[in-house]
């Protein structure tokens, strides 16, 4: 129930990580670091997968899963207060995806002035996805890879002829502070190199397991920064109200052709792999509590989580921007906290029995 | 060998047996070769009961311990079983020997071949004088499949089954007679598999004619059959079929243990024993294979699945089951992989149009408009501007209405076909249009819906149902709701594995070499392995070097 492969790992980031940096980070981004916003999101991308790198490194190293380190380490009790505030850290972290897909789904989705209760059955997918654990990950990985592929193919080639590049220059002209501050703002959306961590233990280690891993990153960073780059070219210095960018950035060439927009077709069809990735923080919660109260019959923490997950989107509802802008500007050292500086941390625990010795 | 069935009873007994000789000899030797065959004692002694294995090969007859259940007085063995069997067609049909010593052959009437009792029983007795043992007696009837009934409780088994009990005045014993007749119907082409080019035989309701079907491809003594009687009124025969070497083990082992723990009454047909093999049988998905084409079977025997056939039904049960394989049909094999691969991919995206069309347009119109081209926006909108109807509530009519002459048109006798095709296209359809209820653009968009289902007949069933889910989600919630649906159905299928075979498989959990059997099929040369998918013990299918 809770395994997962090796490739399917390479698949999330490849084919479901760049997605979920194409509704509102580019907007937020332009706003920052402006033509410099493909340094701003270099320079995250370089931490995480720095920090993913390490994490790799410790999965060659041991075959124990991170909480069998943190008990090795800190004892059954110590690990289960760790994994509690990583379950109470991936609900906080979940919060502003949530509310940005719901907008998105809102905005995007819909002619009408459609109610809350069509983003509301989000809610009963997550947590049949929930109970299913890491397995439902994995292999929703597996069928996410093609769609997006294909749908962010389409929707670059349709966007592609609008752009133009010499909106990037001049490299720098938003300066060292608005760089810093782009890459410092968009933490919140560069919480994946997490999830291997969790996964630790529950994959098979490969020959070469590290490099297919960072293989697949840096494909998900290419896409996420060509799609950057096509976006910035096409509206320049608009590009800041551009929130939903992936529904946006192809407007120019299909609106209303004899084909209609076609490319919505396209723009539906990722977001079925952004439902997919919406569910892993929520689903990483879950598993976090099931290791916390082992005998705890999946379905009770799912229906808390969801509900938890629920509630919190109710009372944010109109709130997007507010809670967007306490994560990103008040509150991003918590996602250093968790996201770099305990995965490094994690290098130093205790491999114990399970330890592989190659 | 295999015969017409048309005016000959003698002749079909006879290819009967030959072809359950061939088969019982296989599975009885198989011990014999060093493969520890895994048949049980009393599936053996089912075999020996029903198919007189005895007869067969003398060599392996054994003496069976006399039972005190028989008289040697013909009027008290007579009425005990009259006594057993009241019943009115139980019949007894007496004559007496050249010496005058009475004899009596019990029989259940109409599955009994009474011309063969007559030839070769009453005749050979009624010419010699009575014999004094069943072992005498045996020797005296010319008849090939003859033997001792155990016990008085045997002997009305098997006059149940078809095959008479031939009691002898002075012999405490039952002489079981091989005489059943079953009235078989004509191994045809199925009418749910037609295919243009490859094999058009079908499977029957007889089970023994269906493993002579199979054994007729698979001339291996890899081929394993095993029996499991299940029933306790029907006593049905139900044979696990298998290759050797090939099967998961433990696939196997666990079809065996579902089907003994089977404690029903009645089996009439093999989806009974499909959903007590489903592990999900509330599921709204197929759990369990089926085809009705030996050659099918065979082929995914061959891949590493195991068959179960059911007696007295046609369609023969495979598993582990995947989903993509109800999109490979077997004439795929038989024409070009190009021509194939194109059918494949229509399936699939014939699939995708009848779940999720009536979906897109109702979404469509209700909640985004600018999914359909201008023109056709325009056209729509001219069709259904005065429309008393919602587009979902329309559209949901339409199917119904579908289903409908679907159902009907199954039911009903050929006779009436053409008045309820009259009636479905012009009543139900043009007149509906002309009297503005529905707009015509609906009507295509479901009757594409509901023919583009019919390009993968076994899924049928299950995509009218999710149809009408998407259809409701799709008017309530609008695209988002239909993404929603898709990913909970995708997590559901893709956490969801028959007998340790992922559902989604090859798709997801991504096997890579065995997508060249998937969605498009790559030459027979690319296919040299067996799906790794089934853990196959024997991965090569094809010696890829004496390529020419």
């Amino acid at each position: 129930m809770d395994k997962i492969k090796l490739r399917q790992i390479c698949f999330l980031f490849a084919g479901m990580m760049p997605l979920t940096k194409m509704i509102v980070y580019p907007a937020m981004l332009a706003y920052q670091a402006k033509n410099d916003l493909l340094l701003a999101a270099f320079g995250n991308f370089l931490l995480e997968g720095a920090v993913i790198a390490l994490v790799m490194f410790l999965a060659s190293r041991t075959d124990c899963t991170f909480f069998d380190l943190l008990q090795n380490t800190f004892g059954k009790i110590g690990a289960k207060i760790i994994y509690g505030l990583f379950a109470a850290f991936f609900l906080f972290s979940a919060i502003l995806p949530v509310l940005e897909q719901k907008a998105f789904v809102l905005q995007v989705f819909y002619e009408n002035v459609p109610s809350f209760l069509s983003f509301a059955p989000f809610f009963a997918v997550s947590f049949f996805a929930s109970v299913k654990g890491f397995k439902s990950i994995g292999r929703a990985a597996d069928l996410a890879l093609p769609v997006t592929a294909i749908s962010l193919a389409v929707i670059l080639l349709l966007s592609l002829p609008q752009a133009e590049f010499s909106a990037l220059l001049p490299v720098g002209g938003a300066g060292a502070k608005g760089i810093f501050s782009g890459s410092l703002y968009g933490l919140n959306w560069y919480t994946d190199c997490l999830y291997p961590l969790f996964f630790l233990g529950h994959f098979k280690y490969e020959k070469h397991g590290a490099a297919k891993v960072m293989l697949a990153y840096a494909a998900g960073t290419a896409v996420v920064l060509l799609f950057l780059t096509v976006f910035y070219g096409i509206f320049s210095d608009i590009a800041l109200r551009q929130i939903n960018t992936i529904a946006q950035i192809s407007k120019y060439t299909t609106a209303y052709t004899t084909l209609g927009r076609i490319d919505l077709f396209f723009i539906f069809a990722a977001a079925l792999p952004l439902v997919f990735y919406l569910c892993v923080p929520i689903q990483m919660c879950v598993h976090c509590i099931r290791k916390i109260a082992p005998a705890c019959n999946p379905v009770f923490p799912a229906a808390a989580v969801n509900g938890a997950m629920l509630l919190a989107a109710i009372f944010l509802n109109y709130s997007f921007f507010e809670v967007q802008t306490l994560f990103t500007q008040k509150l991003w050292w918590v996602f250093a906290l968790f996201c770099y500086a305990v995965p490094i941390l994690s290098l130093l625990l205790k491999r114990g029995k399970g330890e592989r010795h190659e | 060998m295999h015969c017409s069935r048309g005016g000959r009873p003698r002749l079909i007994a006879a290819g009967v047996f030959l072809f359950s000789a061939d088969i019982l000899q296989t599975i009885f030797a198989a011990p014999t070769n060093g493969a520890a065959f895994p048949i049980l004692a009393h599936e053996r002694q089912f075999f020996a009961q029903t198919c007189n294995v005895e007869k067969i090969n003398n060599s392996q007859k054994e003496t069976k311990p006399r039972s005190s259940g028989f008289s040697d007085r013909l009027a008290r063995n007579v009425q005990k079983v009259k006594e057993l069997l009241p019943a009115e067609d139980i019949l007894v049909y007496s004559f007496c020997a050249k010496d005058g010593t009475e004899c009596a052959a019990v029989y259940a009437d109409g599955i009994t071949d009474k011309e063969l009792l007559g030839q070769l029983t009453a005749k050979p007795l009624s010419l010699a004088p009575a014999p004094k043992s069943a072992e005498e007696a045996e020797k005296l009837l010319l008849f090939p499949e003859s033997r001792q009934a155990e016990d008085m409780q045997e002997a009305v088994s098997e006059i149940l089954s078809g095959n008479p009990a031939l009691f002898i005045d002075g012999i405490a014993a039952a002489i079981v007679l091989g005489t059943k007749k079953v009235a078989l119907r004509a191994v045809t082409e199925p009418q749910t598999a037609i295919t243009v080019k490859g094999p058009r035989e079908g499977f029957i309701e007889d089970v023994k004619t269906n493993m002579g079907l199979v054994r007729r491809r698979l001339k291996t003594p890899d081929l394993r059959f095993e029996s499991i009687v299940v029933g306790r009124r029907s006593k049905t025969v139900v044979c696990i079929a298998y290759l050797h070497g090939i099967a998961d083990e433990k696939v196997i082992e666990e079809i065996r243990c579902r089907i003994r723990a089977i404690d029903i009454d009645g089996v009439p047909d093999s989806s009974y024993i499909g959903q007590f093999l489903a592990k999900k049988p509330y599921s709204l998905f197929k759990q369990v294979g089926t085809t009705e084409k030996p050659d099918i079977l065979c082929a995914k025997m061959l891949e590493g699945r195991v068959g179960i056939l059911c007696d007295g039904s046609p369609i023969a049960l495979t598993l582990p089951y995947m989903l993509s394989e109800d999109f490979q049909s077997s004439q795929d094999y038989f024409v070009s992989p190009y021509r194939a691969s194109v059918s494949r991919a229509l399936r699939w995206i014939a699939v995708a149009a009848a779940l999720f069309l009536p979906a897109f347009y109702v979404a469509a119109q209700l909640f985004k408009l600018q999914l359909l081209p201008f023109g056709l926006l325009l056209t729509v909108s001219g069709g259904i501007r005065d429309l008393p109807l919602s587009p979902s509530l329309e559209m949901f009519l339409l199917l119904l209405i579908l289903e409908i002459l679907i159902e009907a048109s199954v039911r009903m006798p050929k006779y009436v076909a053409l008045a309820l095709s009259v009636i479905g296209a012009l009543v139900l359809g043009d007149t509906a249009v002309k009297a503005g209820l529905v707009s015509s653009s609906a009507i295509i968009i479901v009757a594409l819906s509901g023919i583009s289902a019919y390009t993968v007949p076994d899924l049928t069933g299950t995509l009218s149902v999710v149809r009408i889910a998407y259809l409701l989600v799709a008017g309530s919630i609008g695209t988002y709701g239909i993404i929603l649906l898709t990913a909970l159905i995708l997590y559901y299928l893709v956490t969801s594995d028959s007998y340790g075979t992922p559902l989604l498989a090859p798709f997801s959990p991504l096997i890579r070499r065995d997508l060249r059997d998937s969605v498009f099929k790559a030459d027979i040369y690319a296919l040299s392995e067996r799906p790794a998918v089934f853990r196959p013990r024997n991965k090569r299918r094809l010696k890829v070097e004496n390529r020419t």
